[in-house]
């Protein structure tokens, strides 16, 4: 399995790095001494390159060779705008994972390492809100198992539940659900509204804080050999309701004000527990961010970063 | 769910099943027919041209990959602005049989992802009111019960042996139901068993069993030697001619009105063995030597039977062309046709 390329030289081009776990990433492997001597890795945004478009992807993969690639860029939404636009969702997914993971396999890439968001795959049919999504994610794991199949490659993927930290995209509308909330909490605790959270409160996730999946991923580019995906999330114990995840940035941001559930917007999916087993097969000993402190660190980058969050 | 939505009768957590009218169009169809000069579109022209299958005013175009690379999407959108369709046949895919699929599930996979998209998005841009689309039953999950039926393609993953063109292919379904619910769209999409019939690739590595069986008979026939049938000759399949899958097609672009697919088969009592079909193909061309199964090779899926109950409620009398005769039949084409039949 070694890389034709780069004489020997570890070279990691991470797209969708300007995102949320692009960012994190970045931390772990600038910060936290995630990359070793002699390593290059490239963090690439929209800005480098359109991934939708394949000419505009082959120049990027031209220009800077990698060995490796974390494949994070996505188009990617929350549960609003998910279910006005699946086909939106499913054109552009397929074409950013075609793209990618062909180029990669063209200039011969060695591994490449891609969130999905199910379990279970393929075991049938997913929620009806992100149908559009849910399919072209899933097709980077066919995707993957051809590319082994028909030549070799180890391509691969990691399935992260409901991801949240820093840099994330705040918007109310588009956003994900913590995100969105603590935007909404900062604003009404601002104008000293109550604080309306869309559906009843009571489905279920598993958090991730993004700097644990950026500690997880790389682990995954160094380690993970296997082309079936692998699960990245905290136990199954650890799931809390919406409800709970209110509870906790109301009293991150020290807000006192009325929290009222509109109960005539919709749900989504009431739960999508995971399991973490395998990860815990291969890292017995690693240890998550508590679910409060993570969420009181994102807060406090919130504040502090609202003029320029993505929002 | 939108006003429209509601209107229409829809709503986001029932399943798609209901019956609705097709989206305006007045006046009479232009209809463009992509892989319009393979099997399938072939028995199409067939009963267009030779057996009124076309109406009064209508225009037909079967378009070839000599047309336009349907893998660009350039290209797609030209032939698309030139003929201007307002309705579309897609049968135009990367296509081949078990062997093929078992060598190359990647190419399967990628070229008719970039067909079907290039295809179902500028139908869209250039307003076609109805594309029908080709599955096939070989896209259905591997573990299940039978008959299968049109609301199990889905409920998990298909046959290892294909499963970069029947992952392809259902994602034509997804297509389908995203297009339906972000534009109103009312682009569908049939699912037949394993069709045969004249204009088919006959190809022995390429192609699928009964050309593939109908072609190596010949050949043993020619040459004095026995007919080696690949695999135990025990496996299952549904075999529809491809003119009736023609006569089928027409119903569904003029009359069939769901979003959600429809099989297009025999009943399951019409079920045959591998062992059956290459009888069935010695008994046609009156081969006389021996038949021979290698085991060595693979089987691929042992059976896929699909239910035509949906079919037979909307066409309770629709009566298919008897096994023995469309064989016959196929097999005297090939005959006479060899020099220039694909193989």
């Amino acid at each position: 399995m070694g890389s034709e390329s780069n004489a020997g030289k570890m070279c990691v081009l991470v797209t969708g790095g300007s995102g949320l776990v692009g960012r994190a990433i970045e931390h772990v492997v600038q910060e936290e001494g995630g990359k070793l001597e002699g390593e290059e890795w490239i963090f690439l945004s929209s800005k480098d390159a359109d991934l939708v478009d394949v000419g505009q992807t082959r120049a990027l993969f031209e220009k800077y060779r990698p060995t490796h690639v974390i494949h994070l860029a996505a188009k990617v939404g929350g549960l609003y705008l998910h279910m006005k636009s699946n086909l939106h969702f499913l054109r552009d997914n397929l074409k950013i994972n075609d793209n990618v993971l062909q180029t990669a396999h063209d200039m011969a890439a060695s591994k490449t390492t891609y969130p999905i968001d199910e379990t279970m795959i393929h075991n049938g049919p997913p929620h009806d809100s992100n149908f559009g999504y849910s399919h072209a994610k899933r097709m980077i794991d066919v995707q993957n198992r051809a590319y082994f199949k028909q030549y070799g490659r180890r391509y691969t993927a990691v399935i992260p539940t409901n991801v949240f930290g820093p840099y994330d995209n705040f918007n109310i509308e588009n956003g994900h659900v913590l995100s969105a909330l603590i935007n909404k909490t900062y604003t009404a605790k601002k104008d000293g509204t109550a604080l309306n959270v869309s559906g009843s409160g009571t489905p279920r996730r598993q958090f991730i804080y993004s700097l644990d999946l950026g500690r997880l991923i790389v682990w995954v580019l160094r380690e993970y050999d296997e082309i079936d995906p692998i699960i990245l999330s905290v136990a199954e114990e650890d799931e809390v309701s919406i409800k709970d995840a209110v509870e906790i940035i109301a009293q991150s941001m020290d807000f006192k004000g009325k929290i009222l559930f509109d109960t005539t917007k919709s749900d989504g999916q009431m739960k999508k527990t995971a399991s973490n087993a395998k990860l815990r097969r291969y890292l017995p000993n690693f240890t998550f961010t508590p679910l409060k402190e993570a969420i009181q660190m994102t807060c406090s980058w919130f504040v502090a970063n609202y003029a320029t969050a993505r929002k | 769910a939108t006003e429209s939505q509601e209107a229409a009768g829809f709503h986001p957590n029932q399943k798609l099943k209901l019956v609705i009218s097709v989206g305006d169009h007045s006046g009479p169809m232009r209809v463009l027919v992509t892989g319009g000069s393979g099997l399938v579109g072939r028995a199409i022209q067939h009963i267009v041209k030779e057996e009124g299958g076309g109406k009064e005013g209508e225009e037909w175009t079967f378009l070839s990959s000599k047309d336009a690379n349907l893998m660009n999407m350039e290209e797609t959108r030209a032939v698309f602005q030139k003929h201007r369709p307002t309705h579309i046949i897609h049968l135009a895919a990367m296509v081949g049989g078990l062997f093929k699929n078992m060598r190359v599930n990647l190419d399967f996979w990628r070229n008719n992802i970039y067909i079907n998209d290039n295809v179902l998005q500028a139908a869209h841009e250039v307003g076609v009111v109805k594309v029908v689309s080709c599955l096939s039953t070989c896209i259905f999950p591997d573990k299940t019960t039978y008959p299968i039926d049109e609301t199990m393609i889905h409920n998990g993953p298909p046959h290892e042996s294909n499963f970069g063109y029947a992952y392809a292919k259902r994602m034509i379904d997804v297509h389908n139901r995203a297009y339906f619910q972000q534009h109103g769209r009312y682009y569908t999409a049939v699912i037949p068993t394993n069709v045969f019939g004249p204009h088919d690739n006959f190809s022995i590595e390429d192609g699928h069993v009964l050309p593939g069986l109908i072609h190596k008979a010949y050949i043993a026939q020619k040459e004095g030697k026995p007919l080696v049938v690949w695999g135990s000759g025990t496996p299952r399949r549904q075999f529809i001619y491809s003119l009736d899958l023609a006569r089928l097609f027409l119903w569904v672009l003029r009359e069939y009105n769901e979003v959600e697919p429809i099989i297009l088969s025999v009943g399951e009592e019409d079920e045959v063995s591998i062992k059956e079909a290459a009888d069935a193909v010695v008994a046609a061309l009156g081969f006389k030597g021996e038949v021979v199964y290698d085991t060595s090779k693979a089987d691929g899926q042992f059976k896929k039977t699909a239910s035509n109950a949906k079919l037979l409620r909307y066409l309770p009398n629709f009566s298919f062309t008897p096994f023995n005769k469309a064989l016959k039949d196929t097999c005297d084409w090939f005959v006479a046709n060899y020099d220039t039949a694909r193989k």
